[in-house]
Parts: structure tokens; C-alpha cells; sequence
């Protein structure tokens, strides 16, 4: 940074302490919520003065929160795929592509995305019941899947736009019809978008409560979970189970920042 | 070297070796295969079609489909319809919105907290951004960027838990307070607007510092400099450089953060008190009883939906304008 | 052409983009074993008729008839063409040897005839130790020798080049140009190149087409193109050249005799013999024009003096201003040493009616 000039070193100073701020204001209450979870008390409340592991230990002894984890990972994955097979579907249709109509599917593409939470809750609890989906699983897979879509388009399209037409022309040259054109050229260099794309889906529906909470039947995905433990009062339960969800998405997250990263330098 | 392309030697070879094919030779010679590619694509048409068919019918059943629905929902007199009673058209749903200040209140208070929410995370995440794009090298940028990533992953509910153990009565703030002997008794943060606001600004601040990052990455960092060298001090540079010139992301950042403010509903719940009821839980009501409220529910939803899109569509062209009236 | 089955019929092609005429009812034949080059400013319709030939386009009206069928209508995977693409789109996540391979598979080839046919080739073309390597790890001349070798492989009857040197560096590019006709003439394939770079087209070409505005201005062999411009297009387009505008005075058997500002010149008749007193302009070649102390035994002659002189190393460019004439400037080539004794006496300049073209447009 010493090829900044001197001019602006007081508002760099200034700058960067109002940065390391915003750093302590994302970290500190996580960090603030995992410490909670280790206090030797029923109480939530400063100070800590002695440290435990029994709310872990009782957490993973409870299969109920266990099979929660499983229902909601399995809800992930299952929308996740759904909305990967669609959203590359619609990225392939509209990139680089003009006919009549194509801003207007491509403004219905991103709706789901721009409708507020428990708007988007609301639509999609009516409309599941208009076609006979009982609130459920079924449910719950079909709502985060129809939001995630958009995100897909966009990453998908976004990568697809840099792939030149030329590459496609030479498959279709040498003989391949666009099916084939498609799953071996188009598709593995569209391979590092999906798997981002996948990530990011994956913690959307992970994360999702509103869509979750109005389409749910008895059994609660994670965050439906805590929301409940947390109507009849905090408890350090709730800590140790809300450590465990922080740490398996920002472990996923950081592995697939990486590993995008990693695939896109290769290219 | 000789190279005796002429001779056709493949043609013959073909038959002889068809077991030994790769996948995808076997593949585009087998005849169904073959059959339905030759149908699917005859024409430029109809491949079109057969790629554009699922897309289409997906936007508008999937997308489209449910928003539609809501919005007819909301002008029947019951859904789901008993068996033997006729279903009719009306406005009373919209109507009841009107009638009473325990519907309306909330809405006016959502759209007035969405609004403050949204200016606060603007100001917080603009010098962030600036910071980031302007005074980090270039090298540590995305390191800088996904450090505040991280959290960001984390879900809804468990960041709005950890805001509520940040500010409860024995929580760290009023602990740090005590402490330092400022206060004696803990202050009262919890269930007001104001932990409401720090748990929104929380969740959003993300969605206002990306497109703010991106739109301060474009700017050349001559650009400051010729300002700079032309006598223009810190504050005008920001005014009448960088500002106007990231318009268009303060713009898009406000639009976002105020659509998800918006719509937010366990937070509220959480983080807030009686006084802080927001349209959402109004609207959650309807659904929680019995099936006979789902109209006004769906009214009232539809009611949110298309202020929160005048308000953004409106934002947006005033910014546009003010844009223009910028370069003027 | 006068070939009774040629191996490309082009028949009214023409292609329109919304407004514009990208290609004006173009009709050629191309013989088999030709190497063919399209010729032309950039939105001349080059690529155009490329992208035709390759399937990538449709044409607005007209047909193309490949080895007797008609194709027209055929996908690219359907057609017994191949391209070599400008930016050569190898297959980034493929090696050499599968992007070599990639058309012999399709072509429904089984395993040991696809190694077999790809390590030939590959060896052809001297890339026996790259089929391992990827796209990215070669330089710019192996990766056009892959895409060569890539397009030949499945045995095309007529093989596309859309400007593949343009990425290559000056050096390398005069060898490439020798590489790529040699290996058309070991191959004895129907090369189809398309190129805005006249010097290109000059060197490998057996038979060059100039197109302009989507129309064909000149066909023929490189020396007919070079010394023989049909148009004062294709004579500013290719080499450089003195032009000449004047009136007709007559003709002379073959010769038409034109009135250049009071000179009398002589130069080939073009196509379609232009009436006397019509307006025409003749096309000298620089290296044509000799330089003598005397007025020379010439049918052309003029006397001018030398007003510029620029050293180009085994030549030299000489600007004559032309007595009597005000404004008519005469650009020459000579060899340095005869540039160097030509001083500021007056010159006599002199040319022969073989070098002087006469243009209709």
C-alpha cells in the first residue's frame, strides 16, 4: 500500500478503524453467543466465571436434535438439486440468446429473489395448498428450491457469458449434436459456477426460516427449531446447538470459497 | 512424412469396430438416440422451443404462479372453499385493512423501520466499502471482503439469538456499561426498536456493502487524484467524486436491503416488543387460525407487496434522476 | 472452374443482418484440392460465406452445394467440413490428443482407429510429444497446429481457416503461411481461407476471391489479382499501386490509349471496353515504374523530378512530381543503389502496357 500517496493517509487511518469496527460488530456476537455456550449455568448472562461442556454433550445425546440436523440437510440437498437442474436450464436459455420475451422471463427469473420473506412465505404456503402439497417436507423442498432458483441464473449466467461461442461452433464442427455440444463442452466449463452456485444454495435453504416456518408440518427444520427453544426462553441448549449449525456453514462456506476460487484459477 | 488423407479409411472401419466406440460415439449413433435428436432438432424453431418449453412453464407456474394465486386468494370472501358453499368475489379484504389502526399502524411502522434500517446500513457499510475498495491493496481485498463473508453465512435465527445476548440486560453491552461505571442499573435494549434496528442492520449490512463494493472498485483511483489535485479537500472529493459516481450501487444496496427489511419476521418477533409490531406478524396472524383468514391474509401480503415495490421502483428513479442531474 | 463437378457450388448466396447485406447473391464454384482465399475489408461478407460453408449460418436466399448434395439447411455436425477456428478454440479441459480425437469419436470410430488416426496426424504435424499436454500449456504456432490437426482429423472434405495467423506473431506468421501450404498440398485438401491480409492471401493462395460490400470484385489466381486488378478496389487493396485518372481517347486492338492531364498512356484493356471519352483510371505497380536519364523507348513516358527519397533497406520509395502536371504525384520503387545516384536533375519515367492496368470503376 505504499504506492498510495501520502494525501490520503489520514482518511486510510480513519477508514480503516471504522473497518476493524464493522469487523468487531459481524464477530463479536457470534463469538459472544459460542463463549455463552460453555458457561457453567441455566443463566444466559455476563460474566462467565466457570466453563462446561454438558450442553454439547446433552445435545448430541438427544436424537431429536440430531434427526432435526439430518431433516434439515436432507431438505438442503434435495432443494439444492432442484434448483441447480432448473436454474442452469433457464441461465442456458437466456444467455447470449435474444427473442421476444426475453426480459420479461428473465424479470420472472429474479422475482422469487425480490419478493420480501414472508411475502414469498405467504404466496407459496397458498399456492401449495392450491395444488394438494400437505406443509412438509415436500413443501419446504419445493419453496426453497422455486427462491433459489434465481441465484443460480445468475451465477450460471454469469460464467456462461464468458465462454466463447467459438468453442461451442468447433464441437458442433467436429461433429456433435447440440446435446452432446452441451454435456462436454458447456457443461464441464460451467462446472466451478454450479458447485459455487450448489454452496450457496446449500446455506439458503439450510439457513431459511420464514419459508420454513410456514411450510412445515410437525417437524421443525433446524432454524424452526431454535426459533421455538427460543419462544419459551433462552438456554445454553440453544448456544450449543446454534455453534454447532455456525460452524458447519461457515466451514462450508469457507471450503467452497476456496475451492471456487481454486477452479476459477485454473480456467 | 507421407499423409494420405484421401483415402476413406473411417467409413470402413466404422462397422467392424462399433463395440470398441467411446461412450459418446456409441452414443450418437445409436438409433433412438439418433431419432430423437433428428426430431428435436429439425429446425433452429423448434430446438428453441424444445429448450425454452420447461423454462417458460417454470417462471410462470413456479414464479409467477404463486404471486398470481395470492393476489386472487385475496379477493375471495373464504379459501380454502367449504365444500358446498360458493366462493365470491370482493374487496372487504382490502377494506378491513383500512378500518382499523391495528392493521395499518404496523404497516406504516414497517415500511417507516425498513426505511431508517436501510439508511443506517447504508451509512455504516459506506466507509466500510470505501475502505476495502479504496485503501486495501488489491492483493488483500478478497481476504479483507470474506473476513466479513463468514458471518454472513450464518443463519437468520442464530445471529438474531446472538444480538439478543449481546444487548439482554446482563448481556456484554450493559456489562462493558457497568464496568466502566457509566450506568448502575442495566439499560432496557432488548424488545425496542432499537435492538430491532441493530439485529436488522445486522442481517442486511451484506446486501448494501456488496453492490457498494463493487460499484467503488470500478472507480479509478486517478479519479480521486485529479480531484484531489485540482484543491478539492476529502469531503468535496467524496461529494463530488465518489458519491455521484456510486449511485447506481447506493442505489441497487438500498433497494435490496429494504425489500429483505421488509419482509423479515422471526427477528421482529425476537428482537422486538409489543410497541414494534411489524406487518409481518400482522400477516403471519391470519395463517396461524383457522383457514377462513387466509383472504385477508393474502390481502394483506399483496397490500405489503405492492407498496414495498412503488417504494423501491419510486427510490429508484429518484436516484436515476439525481444521477442525471449529477453529470448535468 | 471449369471443373464439371466441383466440390463447392455456391449458388445467389446472400444473407442479410436486419438492414444491412452482409452478402450479395454470391455465386462461385470451388475445385476440388484448391486452396481458395477470401479476400476483403472486414464486413466485406467473408466470414460470412465462411460461416455459411461451416453451417453456423443460414442464408437469406441461395444454396451451397457440397460434393453434389445440397446442404444448405445441414447443421455443422451433419457436414463434411471442418474449421479452423481464429481463436482456434481448442477445449480447455481436454488434452491435445482428446481435443484431436473429439471428431473421431463422434464420427462413431472405434478406440484403437481413433488412437491410431490421432497419432498419425499428430505426428503429421509434428505434435507426437504434446498429445498429453493441455491447451494452455503450449505456445501460440502449437496451438494452431493443434486446431489444424484437430479440424483435419476427421477427414473433411473441404476444411475452413477463418484468419487462423492473426494471432500469431509477425515472425512466426511467414513461416506458419509456408507450413499450412505445404501441408495443403501433402493433404491434397480443399483449403477455404478467409484473411483481410492481402500479403496472406498472396503467398498461399492458388486462387484468391476480393470481396466488397458482399459482392465479388475480382476471382482469380494471385498474379491476376496482383498484376491484372479488375477494379480500382481490388488495386489499392492489394500491393500498392500508382492510380492514374484520366480520359479515353481510344483503342488499339487490345490496348485502350488514354489522356492523362495531356499525356498520351497505353494500358490493358479491362472487361467491357469503355467508349471514348469516358473517364477511367489506370493502375501502375511501383516496382513497374523504370527510371532513365533520357526519354525512353517506352510506349509510357513522362519526366518528372525526384521530391522524396525513403530508404527501406534492399529498396527505396521514390515520390516524383510530374512536369506539366500540377498535383500528380508518381510513387516508385528502386533498388537502393540506383535510388541513391537519382539526384534532384530531372528524371525520365517509363513503363511498360503490360504494366499498366486499366480499371472500370
Amino acid at each position: 500500500m505504499n504506492d498510495r500517496p501520502e494525501l490520503f493517509r489520514g482518511n486510510r487511518i480513519f477508514l480503516a478503524c471504522i473497518y476493524w469496527a464493522f469487523v468487531l460488530y459481524v464477530f463479536v456476537p457470534l463469538i459472544l453467543m459460542v463463549l455463552m455456550g460453555f458457561k457453567d449455568s441455566r443463566f444466559i448472562g455476563f460474566p462467565i466465571r466457570s466453563w462446561t461442556l454438558e450442553w454439547y454433550t446433552g445435545v448430541f445425546a438427544d436424537t431429536e436434535v440430531l434427526s432435526t440436523f439430518g431433516y434439515s440437510i436432507a431438505i438442503a440437498v434435495l432443494s439444492t438439486l432442484i434448483s441447480i437442474l432448473v436454474g442452469t436450464w433457464i441461465a442456458v436459455l437466456l444467455e447470449g440468446r435474444k427473442f421476444a420475451g426475453r426480459g420479461l422471463t428473465f424479470g420472472l427469473t429474479l422475482l422469487p429473489a425480490l419478493v420480501p420473506g414472508i411475502i414469498s412465505a405467504i404466496a407459496f404456503r397458498i399456492y401449495a395448498r392450491w395444488l394438494g402439497i400437505e406443509p412438509g417436507m415436500g413443501a419446504i423442498v419445493w419453496a426453497h428450491a422455486v427462491h433459489n432458483v434465481p441465484f443460480v441464473v445468475l451465477v450460471v449466467m454469469a460464467r456462461l457469458s464468458t465462454l466463447p461461442k467459438s468453442q461451442i461452433e468447433a464441437a458442433r464442427d467436429l461433429g456433435a449434436d447440440p446435446l452432446i455440444t452441451f454435456l462436454r463442452i458447456t457443461l464441464p466449463y460451467l462446472v466451478p459456477a454450479i458447485l459455487g452456485a450448489s454452496i450457496f444454495c446449500l446455506l439458503l435453504s439450510f439457513d431459511d426460516f420464514v419459508r420454513s416456518f410456514f411450510l412445515g408440518g410437525y417437524e421443525p427444520t433446524l432454524p424452526v427449531m431454535i426459533f421455538a427453544m427460543l419462544r419459551s426462553g433462552m438456554s445454553p441448549e440453544i448456544n450449543a446447538i446454534a455453534t454447532v449449525a455456525l460452524v458447519l456453514t461457515a466451514a462450508i462456506g469457507l471450503w467452497a470459497e476456496r475451492f471456487t476460487r481454486r477452479m476459477n484459477k485454473e480456467r | 512424412m507421407t499423409y494420405d488423407a484421401s483415402t476413406r479409411r473411417d467409413g470402413q472401419s466404422a462397422g467392424s469396430t462399433a463395440a470398441d466406440r467411446t461412450f459418446w460415439g456409441r452414443l450418437s449413433a445409436w438409433g433412438p438416440y439418433h431419432a430423437l435428436m433428428r426430431l428435436t432438432t429439425a429446425s433452429p424453431r423448434r430446438q428453441f422451443l424444445i429448450l425454452a418449453a420447461f423454462p417458460i412453464l417454470w417462471v410462470l407456474t413456479q414464479h409467477l404462479g404463486p404471486m398470481l394465486q395470492m393476489l386472487r386468494v385475496s379477493l375471495t370472501d373464504a379459501y380454502p372453499v367449504a365444500p358446498g358453499v360458493e366462493q365470491s368475489f370482493t374487496l372487504d379484504n382490502y377494506a378491513r385493512f383500512f378500518g382499523d389502526s391495528i392493521f395499518w399502524m404496523p404497516f406504516f411502522r414497517t415500511l417507516t423501520f425498513a426505511g431508517v434500517f436501510t439508511f443506517c446500513t447504508l451509512i455504516i457499510t459506506y466507509p466500510v466499502a470505501y475502505f476495502l475498495a479504496r485503501h486495501v491493496s488489491r492483493k488483500n481485498q478478497m481476504l479483507f471482503l470474506l473476513l466479513l463473508l463468514i458471518p454472513f453465512w450464518v443463519g437468520e435465527i442464530v445471529r438474531t439469538y446472538a444480538i439478543m445476548i449481546l444487548l439482554g440486560n446482563t448481556g456484554a453491552v450493559n456489562l462493558a456499561l457497568k464496568t466502566l461505571g457509566l450506568i448502575d442499573r442495566p439499560i432496557p435494549f432488548m424488545y425496542t426498536s432499537f435492538s430491532m434496528g441493530v439485529g436488522i442492520v445486522y442481517l442486511t449490512a451484506l446486501y448494501m456493502l456488496l453492490p457498494l463494493y463493487s460499484a467503488l472498485e470500478k472507480l479509478p483511483q486517478s479519479m480521486n487524484e485529479a480531484a484531489a489535485d485540482l484543491g478539492a479537500g476529502a469531503w468535496t472529493r467524496f461529494r463530488r467524486v465518489s458519491l455521484p459516481l456510486t449511485i447506481e450501487g447506493i442505489s441497487s444496496g438500498c433497494t435490496l436491503v429494504f425489500l429483505i427489511s421488509t419482509g423479515f419476521y422471526a427477528t421482529p418477533v425476537l428482537l422486538g416488543g409489543p410497541s414494534t409490531t411489524v406487518f409481518a406478524e400482522t400477516i403471519a396472524g391470519f395463517f396461524h387460525v383457522a383457514g377462513d383468514e387466509w383472504p385477508t391474509g393474502a390481502a394483506f401480503a399483496t397490500i405489503m407487496f405492492l407498496a414495498a415495490l412503488i417504494i423501491t421502483t419510486v427510490f429508484q428513479r429518484l436516484m436515476k434522476m439525481l444521477r442525471k442531474g449529477e453529470s448535468a | 472452374m471449369t471443373d464439371p463437378e466441383p466440390l463447392v457450388r455456391i449458388e445467389g448466396l446472400t444473407k442479410h443482418f436486419g438492414e444491412t447485406v452482409a452478402l450479395d447473391d454470391l455465386t462461385l464454384d470451388i475445385a476440388r484440392g484448391e486452396f481458395v482465399t477470401f479476400l476483403g475489408p472486414s464486413g466485406c461478407g467473408k466470414s460470412t460465406t465462411l460461416r455459411i460453408l461451416g453451417g453456423f449460418e443460414r442464408p437469406t436466399r441461395g444454396r451451397v452445394i457440397l460434393d453434389g448434395a445440397d446442404v444448405t439447411n445441414q447443421p455443422p455436425e451433419k457436414r463434411q467440413v471442418n474449421m479452423v477456428f481464429q481463436d482456434y478454440a481448442l477445449f480447455p479441459h481436454m488434452t491435445v490428443a482428446q481435443n484431436v480425437s473429439f471428431g473421431l469419436e463422434l464420427k462413431g470410430m472405434g478406440k484403437a482407429e481413433i488412437k491410431r488416426r490421432s497419432d498419425e496426424i499428430l505426428s503429421f504435424l509434428e505434435l507426437e510429444s504434446y498429445g498429453s499436454r493441455y491447451p494452455i500449456q503450449l505456445s501460440g504456432g502449437q496451438r494452431q497446429r493443434v486446431a489444424l490437426a484437430r479440424a483435419l482429423a476427421p477427414d473433411p472434405a473441404l476444411l475452413l481457416l477463418d484468419e487462423p495467423l492473426g494471432a500469431l506473431d509477425a515472425k512466426l506468421r511467414g513461416q506458419v503461411q509456408q507450413e499450412l501450404k505445404s501441408i495443403q498440398r501433402r493433404t491434397h485438401k480443399t483449403f477455404f481461407f478467409v484473411t483481410h491480409d492481402q500479403e496472406e492471401a498472396l503467398t498461399m493462395s492458388d486462387r484468391i476471391v476480393v470481396l466488397n460490400h458482399g459482392r465479388v470484385e475480382q476471382d482469380g489466381t494471385p498474379e491476376e489479382l496482383y498484376f491484372r486488378p479488375a477494379s480500382r478496389f481490388v488495386a489499392e487493396f492489394i500491393g500498392e499501386t500508382n492510380l492514374l485518372s484520366g480520359r479515353v481517347r481510344g483503342k488499339e486492338d487490345d490496348k485502350i490509349v488514354m489522356d492523362w492531364h495531356g499525356q498520351t498512356l497505353r494500358g490493358l484493356a479491362p472487361q467491357g471496353s469503355p467508349d471514348q471519352g469516358e473517364p477511367i483510371t489506370a493502375s501502375v505497380r511501383l516496382e513497374k515504374l523504370q527510371f532513365h536519364s533520357e526519354r525512353p523507348e517506352m510506349p509510357n513516358a513522362v519526366r518528372g523530378r525526384v521530391v522524396g527519397k525513403t530508404f527501406l533497406g534492399s529498396r527505396m520509395a521514390m515520390e516524383i512530381a510530374v512536369d506539366d502536371v500540377e498535383d500528380a504525384m508518381l510513387r516508385a520503387y528502386v533498388d537502393a543503389e540506383t535510388g541513391a545516384r537519382v539526384g534532384s536533375d530531372p528524371v525520365w519515367i517509363g513503363w511498360d502496357v503490360d504494366s499498366m492496368a486499366m480499371l472500370t470503376d
